[in-house]
């Protein structure tokens, strides 16, 4: 997935850039707005943050000549709050519409929506995990080991999950209570304990034991 | 002004045409002249003393009550001055002229006071635009580097972010009007947000939360968003020690939708329960706490209202508090399921 960044502030941008790249996405970011709409064109990118608020060429305008010769999914950035201007960026054709100050899990929901909606997102998401032998399967919502299945729950699912992304990598608990708050599980780190001695306890009984490992004072590896 | 008082006003005169007319008459007794006439003479001074006070008392009334009628026409009282009936004597005239040049002065204050409120309102609102740049940038920093100091970072500047947007909404408030667009909203959607803006404050007080909202509303999400981030704000702010837990959900009634936050904080006195919404109203609890405005509430009863919500608050002390919205759903929109934009 190759997202355009288009914003002025150098900070910002520096700082989105990372954000995006750390969620696995590619990334281009120019620094200069001259040409832009030729350029946005010819990288072909699945979607483009777009600045409202840019020297020269506003962000409408630059959409409006992006939506002559392109359906490129756009998200409008802006620091404006004008219901003008969301309904300016809604008829100019953008997909989205985002203020400034946003939050950065905000922003990706948000990304990770439109570019669900708009189909050009081809499959980035496995729908079965495994690691060491144990297989999660995350259509079904269960866990496989050597044939034999157990089911989880929703948050076992979403904990276990995140643990599969990062494979053989330290997550702290901390980590873990943000990552599911963006997940929109709103739990505390007493309710995780809860939820990682019931994931234990369903791996023990398909004969899994000792997969997720905890490192004192730091968190959980597998 | 009634005929007594108007009397009372001019005693001195009348009490000098009764001496003039005492003189006169003990004067003509004197020196002779027969009673009959002397009588006539009073009569006919007196008939002719209450027509002329007679006339001039209406003639003041007609002027005063014609007055009093373009009062209570004009839209503003100060621009009376201007539009002032023609006087009947020198004296009222010197009065217009004085009321002119005072209301004269008092309008250009008006004047000016509004221009200067306008200026500080658009101010506030370009520098609140300023200010968003570098907040957003620390966000985004706190998110790339997430170690234990910007975790907190992250939960203060979001903090600061809600004061600095309080302001410029306060400075809006007036506004609302020309300022929204009303469309199909999913509460569900908008809760987690909220919820998730507050994400690093939220974790570090250590609260749960929970949102089901499966009801949709038509309204304005920027207000509601507002308008929900001060209500969980809150929900942190008089929170339990242990085991906080905020609950957003809709339930229907009548025929519309309530969204309530249920927390299970410290709650809110009764005698203070009605009050919260009060401008600059603190309560025990945001007096012991030292950082109350008493203003986060109130901006929100005057938004509500604004856009036709019904907002309330109910409590127990010790157990928690219910915040509660009541968003009416009219026959149009009951009808209509589906209206994007209008």
């Amino acid at each position: 997935m190759h997202i355009m960044i288009i914003e002025d502030d150098p900070v910002i941008r520096q700082e989105l850039r990372q954000l995006l790249e750390n969620s696995l996405y590619q990334v281009s970011a120019p620094g200069n707005f001259e040409g832009i709409v030729p350029f946005i064109l010819e990288r072909d990118p699945d979607l483009v943050l777009l600045d409202l608020n840019l020297p020269g060429e506003s962000g409408f305008e630059i959409c409006s000549r992006l939506r002559l010769s392109s359906e490129v999914p756009v998200i409008f950035v802006t620091g404006r709050t004008d219901f003008t201007d969301e309904l300016n960026g809604i008829l100019r054709g953008g997909d989205d519409y985002i203020t400034k100050p946003f939050h950065p899990p905000v922003l990706l929901a948000r990304i990770a929506a439109v570019l669900k909606r708009t189909k050009r997102n081809t499959g980035r998401e496995e729908a079965v995990l495994s690691h060491k032998g144990v297989e999660l399967d995350l259509a079904r919502g269960c866990v496989r080991y050597e044939c034999r299945e157990m089911d989880m729950s929703r948050n076992e699912l979403k904990i276990l999950h995140y643990l599969f992304m990062k494979k053989g990598e330290i997550v702290s608990r901390v980590e873990l209570v943000e990552a599911l708050w963006d997940q929109q599980v709103f739990i505390d780190d007493n309710a995780l304990s809860v939820n990682m001695t019931r994931i234990r306890g369903k791996l023990g009984r398909i004969g899994v034991q000792e997969f997720i490992e905890t490192k004192r004072g730091m968190g959980y590896r597998i | 002004m009634t005929v007594r008082e108007y009397v009372k006003d001019r005693c001195l005169f009348l009490l000098l045409h009764i001496c003039c007319m005492l003189l006169a008459g003990g004067f003509l007794y004197a020196t002779g002249y027969p009673g009959d006439y002397i009588f006539l003479l009073l009569l006919c001074w007196a008939i002719l003393l209450t027509v002329v006070f007679g006339a001039s008392y209406w003639k003041k009334k007609r002027y005063f009550s014609q007055m009093e009628k373009i009062l209570e026409q004009v839209d503003q009282r100060y621009l009376l001055g201007e539009v002032m009936p023609d006087p009947v004597c020198l004296e009222d005239l010197i009065y217009r002229d004085m009321i002119r040049a005072s209301n004269k002065s008092a309008i250009e204050k008006i004047r000016d006071i509004e221009e200067e409120r306008k200026e500080y309102r658009e101010f506030i609102e370009s520098w609140v635009h300023e200010i968003k740049a570098p907040i957003t940038g620390i966000s985004l920093i706190c998110e790339n580097y997430r170690g234990e100091h910007e975790r907190r970072i992250g939960g203060l500047n979001q903090k600061t972010w809600a004061l600095v947007e309080m302001a410029l909404y306060y400075a809006r408030s007036d506004e609302v009007y020309k300022d929204y667009i009303i469309k199909k909203t999913s509460l569900h959607n908008l809760a987690s947000e909220v919820l998730l803006k507050n994400k690093y404050l939220l974790i570090q007080s250590g609260m749960t939360a929970e949102v089901r909202c499966e009801d949709e509303v038509y309204t304005d999400e920027k207000w509601i968003a507002f308008i929900l981030n001060q209500i969980v704000l809150n929900s942190v702010k008089y929170k339990r020690e242990e085991g906080a837990h905020l609950c957003i959900y809709t339930e229907r009634y009548g025929h519309g939708v309530r969204l309530v936050a249920e927390d299970n904080g410290i709650g809110i006195k009764e005698e203070e329960a009605m009050r919260v919404f009060e401008k600059g109203f603190t309560g025990s609890n945001g007096r012991k706490n030292e950082r109350s405005t008493g203003m986060g509430l109130y901006l929100c009863k005057v938004l509500c209202g604004k856009l036709g919500i019904e907002i309330g608050a109910e409590s127990v002390e010790g157990e928690g508090t219910r915040i509660l919205l009541e968003f009416p759903v009219g026959d149009y929109y009951a009808r209509e399921s589906d209206v994007g934009l209008f």
